[in-house]
């Protein structure tokens, strides 16, 4: 074995991953090669320099009772069934508030000021979209930069819900259920599927019940109002509504597809078959599902889209998807699944960089959902 | 008590743990805070978030352990977890890019040798220290991991998610900058 050869296979001789016979010629060759004996040392040398700094003892004596006191403050604490729904409330209104706010944004600016007034200088963001976007540094705050103490979030996350929720959010949903009383012909009574959806959502956790009060009125389905006579340019709530990214638009969303075109997978048996299931593919329908905050079919129905044909990037994120709809279920372990999967099959992931950064944040919900009085 | 739980196994321990026995979890902390938390920074590069990411760590284990099936192994488990904590404890959304400037990782070390020594001691490990946290995250992973836990190429590929050529060859890139930060030769291999 010459020096070329040896030099190859040194870091497996000395990881002691060689086999028998090569490791035994490496040997053979090291015993007359000072040069390549130099090199073994130079690994020795790194290998040494790989320590970790060690706290010292005084950190470990107080490891355990840190985790523990975690760990109990989790089990017993009594509010921590009303602390740790699946999906909190509060964070998913913010998290689908924020980008519905900005396509409102948009909307606003480019049909008022965009096309209609050439030259006109746009005289800044009107008070109507401007306040919509008001709890948007709070979030970001939260989820960006967090040089805060973990306590100091918790106080943070405890005052944004106290002011939650918006103005915006309030009048979109008020503005709502007006209309679902304007449309509701009188005595109409609730369609099966829309019954199953309020037992549905009367089971659900505590602090969703805001975001979830079942008016048991559907207003009209997306497709109903994009056809509806005198449908001009779409306002920023019809925006939101379509990409079912405001708490008004998964009510709307909720309540859509009643003639049965929805994926029939995404009911799971809980909804009547085709009625409070909105339509769409099952990659449409997991997003809306999530935000109903019903991550088990949206699991199924994200599952379905990725059995599909998608584009790699759709894949990459679809998957990332998946693993968060496997989080908010508590399911962690076939989340990391998941991610390792996207690990292995798009190595330096942006999406699940990114997603690994939010990712404390939403498995650790009893931090961050407001108690509900 | 304690005695009893030093000859389980960890999937013992993790099954009784699931069941609600605080102690057995106590003691599964108790053999693996150390290597969670090596593993932590080497996701992060310095002490407080490799703290907060071992501890965020046993917590999301404990979290997760009903979901834990302990006909596999838990070592593995632990660690996938451990990594995930750590490249997500980042608070700045850097991952990886090492955060050595202020000295925060070597300041805790154990001071227990005496005044000259312990001086001597702290400044070689400070060194040490800075040249692991100058390498990316990645490479720190595979490097505490094969050095430090003594763990296989496949080993290491189950816990990093990465095939067991790519192990290879981050820890030959990983050796190379560490000799090169030590001002050593360049080590061998590919």
């Amino acid at each position: 074995m010459d020096c070329r050869e040896t030099q190859t296979l040194l870091p497996a001789f000395h990881d002691g991953e060689l086999p028998a016979a090569d490791r035994v010629r490496v040997e053979d060759h090291l015993r007359g090669c000072p040069e390549c004996g130099a090199l073994l040392a130079d690994l020795e040398r790194a290998d040494q320099a790989a320590g970790v700094p060690d706290p010292g003892p005084a950190y470990w004596d107080r490891f355990n009772a840190r985790v523990m006191d975690r760990v109990g403050r989790e089990a017993d604490g009594p509010g921590v069934t009303v602390l740790r729904p699946k999906g909190g409330w509060m964070r998913q209104q913010l998290r689908y508030l924020v980008p519905a706010a900005a396509v409102a944004a948009l909307v606003v600016v480019v049909v008022r000021y965009g096309g209609m007034h050439p030259g006109v200088p746009v005289p800044g963001v009107p008070p109507a979209v401007s306040e919509p976007a008001a709890p948007v540094p709070v979030e970001q705050r939260r989820t960006d930069s967090e040089p805060v103490s973990r306590a100091a979030k918790k106080a943070e996350s405890t005052e944004v819900a106290r002011r939650v929720p918006p103005p915006a959010v309030a009048r979109e949903r008020s503005a709502d259920v007006a209309r679902g009383e304007r449309d509701r012909p009188a005595g109409l009574s609730l369609p099966a599927g829309n019954v199953e959806a309020s037992r549905d959502r009367a089971v659900a956790p505590a602090d969703s019940a805001p975001a979830t009060v079942p008016d048991g009125t559907p207003p009209k389905t997306r497709s109903e109002r994009k056809n509806a006579p005198g449908a001009t340019a779409p306002t920023a709530e019809q925006q939101a509504a379509a990409t079912g990214t405001s708490a008004a638009g998964m009510r709307i969303a909720k309540e859509a597809a009643p003639d049965g075109h929805g994926w029939p997978g995404a009911g799971t048996g809980k909804d009547a078959p085709g009625s409070a299931v909105p339509a769409g593919s099952p990659c449409e329908m997991a997003r809306t599902l999530a935000g109903r905050e019903r991550f088990r079919e949206a699991e199924d129905a994200q599952r379905a889209c990725l059995a599909g044909k998608l584009p790699e990037p759709a894949r990459e994120k679809g998957l990332v998807f998946l693993a968060e709809m496997l989080d908010r279920q508590a399911r962690f372990a076939d989340a990391d699944a998941v991610i390792a999967e996207v690990d292995r099959r798009f190595p330096q992931s942006r999406s699940l960089d990114l997603y690994r950064q939010q990712r404390p944040m939403i498995q650790k919900r009893p931090t961050a959902v407001p108690v509900t009085r | 008590m304690g005695a009893d739980f030093e000859e389980e196994k960890d999937e013992r321990l993790a099954a009784l743990a699931a069941e609600g026995d605080r102690g057995a979890f106590d003691a599964l902390v108790t053999r693996h805070r150390q290597a969670v938390y090596r593993l932590c920074w080497s996701a992060t590069g310095n002490a407080a978030d490799a703290d907060d990411a071992a501890q965020e760590t046993f917590v999301r284990v404990y979290r997760s352990l009903p979901s834990y099936d302990p006909a596999r192994p838990f070592g593995p488990w632990l660690r996938k977890i451990a990594w995930n904590c750590g490249l997500s404890v980042r608070r700045d959304g850097t991952a990886g890019v090492p955060r050595i400037a202020e000295g925060d990782a070597p300041e805790a070390v154990d001071p227990a040798p005496g005044p000259e020594e312990a001086a001597a001691g702290n400044e070689e490990r400070r060194w040490v220290a800075g040249a692991m946290a100058g390498l990316p995250a990645e490479l720190r992973m595979v490097m505490v991991l094969r050095a430090v836990e003594g763990l296989s190429y496949a080993e290491i590929a189950l816990a990093a998610g990465i095939p067991a050529g790519t192990v290879m060859s981050r820890l030959s890139r990983a050796r190379s900058r560490l000799l090169a930060a030590l001002g050593t030769r360049s080590g061998g291999g590919s």
